[in-house]
């Protein structure tokens, strides 16, 4: 879907991306997340655990990358969630990764209710889309041993933690999860990201 | 006709080790002394004379290659891992003069040539052959050397372990098969 504003996406994480001036080595980066994932199994031993700590330190990141995010791409608030996929795969991926997942949207939301809440929602919650990976920068070198496989264990789980914690920053809650793994033998490496619900503003507290 | 190749570690722990059958033509090695021996000769007296009088290589049913089936003798993984091991010594005395990489052919065991490669990191890998075939040899050496860097990126690997990965062994084969 070519329309402009996939075009102007595109090009925006692309121009994020060169304008960053410290970029770090690529291969220093995936050597450096897979001995941390490494470690995070010896000490865990359990790899259902890992993935959840993968996925926090994910949020951790995520909640303090969106800044970076905004204050770099000035863009405003997207008008559905359609156009969160969008911005999230072509201009956050990009520019933080130099990669550029293709989002398909999906997942009509289960019986939409027939009553709607006063203030009009962009999408109604159970919305998702998926973003699919041809090259995963994390999972440069990595080939899963057997253990690894058999424990169910999402290697680059931080995405999923990552795209959760923007996302949360922006008044979204959102459920993101990996549905395939090339590492796992599967045909392609997938993560859904499906809407739970809207944050509403809160008031610092304290305020007057 | 066939190869083996070790890797070793600094510490000289093999690590891996592949026996490859090449369906390139050779000149057929002649010993009639192994070709006399009986099916029992794989016993271990047997085995020692059978070395002695040349490990040659006894031709399995699968090989391409036509002419008297012989029984016994070099192919006993013993003999070849005997060969490889005594080299050894050869090996770190030549790389103490020659700081190249492809150490050529450094020892020779009756018809059994060892050329050797060491990596920058100290990693041995040797190759038993019978036939001469420098380039190629060098170019297999360089390749596994390749793949062998790529296992070791691998977070999952721990370095000087034995090498296991499915994937290492089947590009290993097919370069293998590609430059022998």
């Amino acid at each position: 879907m070519a329309t402009p504003a996939a075009k102007q996406y595109k090009t925006l994480g692309e121009e994020i991306w060169k304008g960053r001036a410290e970029k770090t080595n690529a291969e220093l980066f995936a050597l450096t997340y897979g001995a941390l994932v490494v470690q995070l199994i010896q000490d865990y031993e359990d790899y259902e655990e890992v993935n959840k700590q993968l996925e926090k330190m994910g949020y951790n990141i995520g909640t303090r990358l969106i800044e970076d995010f905004l204050a770099r791409s000035n863009l405003g608030r997207c008008a559905d969630f359609r156009e969160v996929g969008e911005v999230v795969a072509k201009v956050g991926f990009k520019s933080f990764l130099n990669i550029s997942p293709t989002v398909t949207h999906g997942g009509q939301p289960p019986a939409a209710s027939p009553t709607r809440a006063s203030t009009p929602q962009p999408a109604a919650p159970g919305s998702s889309f998926t973003l699919t990976f041809d090259e995963n920068p994390l999972a440069e070198f990595v080939e899963l041993p057997e253990e690894a496989l058999e424990g169910g264990l999402w290697f680059s789980n931080i995405y999923c933690g990552v795209i959760r914690g923007a996302l949360e920053m922006v008044q979204m809650q959102v459920q993101a999860t990996f549905i395939s793994d090339v590492l796992r033998g599967d045909e392609s490496t997938e993560i859904r990201v499906t809407l739970s619900k809207y944050l509403e503003e809160e008031v610092p507290v304290g305020d007057d | 006709m066939s190869h083996h190749l070790y890797i070793l570690s600094p510490s000289d722990t093999p690590l891996y080790e592949l026996t490859h059958f090449s369906s390139k033509p050779v000149q057929a090695t002649t010993s009639p002394l192994s070709a006399n021996l009986p099916n029992w000769s794989t016993s271990a007296f047997a085995g020692t004379l059978t070395a002695l009088s040349g490990a040659s290589s006894a031709i399995q049913s699968h090989n391409t290659q036509s002419g008297p089936v012989r029984i016994g003798g070099g192919k006993d993984p013993h003999v070849i891992q005997m060969i490889a091991n005594a080299s050894l010594d050869v090996i770190e005395e030549v790389m103490r003069k020659e700081n190249a990489m492809y150490l050529k052919s450094v020892d020779k065991f009756n018809e059994w040539t060892v050329s050797a490669f060491v990596t920058p990191g100290n990693m041995k890998f040797i190759l038993l052959h019978e036939s001469r075939n420098d380039d190629g040899i060098k170019s297999f050496f360089v390749d596994v050397w390749e793949l062998y860097v790529k296992t070791m990126l691998n977070p999952f690997h721990t370095a000087h372990t034995p090498i296991r990965s499915a994937v290492f062994d089947s590009r290993v084969r097919a370069s293998a098969k590609k430059y022998l």
